[in-house]
């Protein structure tokens, strides 16, 4: 048996952890540069708002309806979900981290017969132990117990658990399930299957595997066999080192000179350099993009985006930076509003197999203990404190984050205070 | 959490000489080990007030709150009531519960049914300069 266990409105959780009179009210998250809602909870589910809302056309209806709102700490978040990750590990002797809020457990060989007895000790410990609530579904494969979460959460709601643990509750399940909701289906096939008459994941699982392997290939075959309760998707235990590594934000304000756009896209450049050594790779490879706000119509639109090869697969900041403002010199042009720029690593290699050939300026070890006490010193005294100077100083064009709770957890000058 | 070594001993080496000390290293002390039972379900919260200074928790005292713990009658817990946080000794029977504090000054919350009264979690450890305990001495 999987388990697939997920934290509920995990950053609105975090939230009310550490602010407890936020309990029975509706809070909301809001993306990077306060965007747009990407958590809500159950109150403000209750009250319509949906994911993806804007917050600027929503500032009222917040206000009148007293909806906390936050801007996302993902600081403290990665902390609170490290904490949910290890507590639930201590029950299984196996667990994939799927996301930030989700997991799926190894419930084979487990001296529990009942397995919902289980699932109810975990979510409770959790809850008592980092105060996170959690719904966990049970299943014989991974598609299923993805199935099982949600139908806990539809279904099973006071309990907040669902094994489904005979055929009767297998097929009670899949039958309330829709095709577009099963794991794995996206848009474009959840169409195709509802045209030629699959409604449920019951009709799917039924449907003839001849069907299946035309129209849907070696995936849906797959698919099958785990609606089937065959388990045919493979543990992910060590997260693969990502291909390409990006960071394009928008700013906070909207920004009109070279310098400042330089700023930005140093910092950003920094950030990925910063994530590069951390996987131990290098890039061979960088885009650079810059862009105006289709949004402001009123504003002349303008956007460029340049791939140029660095002379040597590299993770040396200072190397970045220096390769993404030439070719800023080259995309940049006077008189526009610019809302967004991005770096994009691509190309990466492990840091232990890049090649030099005799004429390559190689990083010196001088460079590389730079780096490495610059990522230590910013680790553990936070992000950005010791930098290049061309990541500059005003940061007027940071991320808007106006509504940003305290790093409660891993901030000394910022944990909880409680008044006696 | 971040680690702290405290060097179990320190000794000067003298060139030339292997270190007679080597061969009874150990490992290095380590706060977290000490005051760290279970890592998950501890927060490191700061206290303000003087509610509690006669159990020696001025005011800018750093605790150490597990939350995994049962809490027991005596233990100081970090308590929510009606989504206000406090901290105070916890006393309870089987027919009450209070909050106590720890100063004169103050009187003791009864918990009633009407109250939302919750413990966060229990606090272990009072960490604090010597200097400030003074200020819990008058």
């Amino acid at each position: 048996m999987y388990a697939l266990i997920d934290c509920n409105n995990f950053y609105c959780s975090c939230e009310r952890v550490f602010n407890p009179k936020l309990e029975g009210k509706p809070v909301v998250v809001l993306s990077n540069n306060d965007g747009c809602v990407i958590s809500r909870s159950e109150e403000a589910k209750l009250l319509g708002i949906k994911m993806g809302t804007p917050a600027f056309m929503f500032e009222d209806f917040f206000n009148k309806n007293n909806v906390a709102v936050y801007s996302s700490n993902y600081t403290l978040y990665g902390d609170l979900s490290d904490r949910v990750m290890k507590t639930l590990i201590e029950f299984v002797p196996r667990l994939e981290v799927y996301s930030i809020d989700e997991a799926f457990l190894d419930l084979h060989d487990l001296p529990y017969i009942d397995l919902l007895e289980l699932a109810l000790k975990i979510k409770m410990s959790v809850h008592k132990r980092i105060g996170i609530p959690v719904t966990i579904g049970i299943a014989p494969t991974k598609t299923l117990a993805k199935m099982a979460n949600k139908f806990a959460k539809k279904k099973r709601k006071d309990v907040g658990c669902f094994w489904a643990a005979n055929d009767k509750l297998i097929d009670e399940m899949m039958d309330s399930t829709e095709v577009g909701d099963i794991w794995g289906i996206g848009a474009q096939y959840a169409k195709i299957l509802k045209k030629n008459g699959f409604q449920t994941a019951l009709e799917l699982r039924n449907a003839p595997e001849e069907w299946i392997r035309v129209n849907m290939t070696v995936v849906g075959q797959r698919l099958l066999n785990e609606l089937r309760g065959v388990p045919s998707i493979e543990w992910e235990f060590i997260i693969p080192a990502k291909k390409n590594i990006c960071c394009a934000r928008g700013f906070g304000i909207l920004i009109k000179t070279k310098h400042e756009l330089s700023e930005a896209l140093a910092s950003y450049a920094a950030n990925v350099g910063e994530k590069l050594r951390r996987q131990k790779s290098c890039a061979k490879t960088i885009n650079i993009f810059v862009q105006t706000n289709p949004f402001r119509r009123d504003d002349k639109q303008y956007m460029r985006s340049m791939t140029t090869d660095l002379p040597v697969c590299t993770n040396n900041t200072a190397m970045l930076i220096k390769y993404a403002l030439k070719v800023l010199d080259r995309i940049y042009l006077d008189g526009y509003n610019y809302h967004k720029c991005g770096f994009l690593a691509l190309d990466l290699i492990p840091e232990d197999q890049v090649q030099y050939s005799i004429y390559d300026a190689v990083e010196s070890p001088k460079e590389k203990t730079i780096s490495k006490t610059l990522d230590k010193l910013n680790k553990v005294h936070g992000k950005d404190l010791i930098r290049y100077a061309a990541q500059g100083y005003g940061k007027k064009w940071k991320l808007k984050q106006a509504r940003l709770s305290p790093c409660y957890t891993t901030r000394i000058d910022q944990i909880l205070k409680v008044k006696n | 959490m971040q680690t702290l070594e405290l060097p179990y001993f320190s000794i000067k080496v003298k060139a030339g000489f292997p270190s007679p000390a080597l061969d009874y290293m150990e490992e290095k002390l380590d706060l977290n080990d000490i005051f760290i039972k279970h890592p998950q379900s501890t927060f490191i919260v700061e206290c303000i007030g003087d509610s509690m200074i006669g159990a020696f928790i001025p005011q800018g005292a750093k605790l150490i709150v597990d939350r995994s713990l049962t809490p027991n009658n005596g233990d100081i817990v970090l308590a929510v009531v009606n989504g206000e946080f406090t901290v105070k000794f916890l006393k309870k029977n089987d027919y009450k519960c209070f909050l106590v504090p720890a100063n004169k000054k103050y009187r003791e919350i009864e918990i009633t049914d009407a109250m939302n009264m919750q413990v966060w979690g229990v606090v272990t450890t009072i960490m604090t300069e010597t200097k400030d305990v003074r200020k819990c001495m008058l």
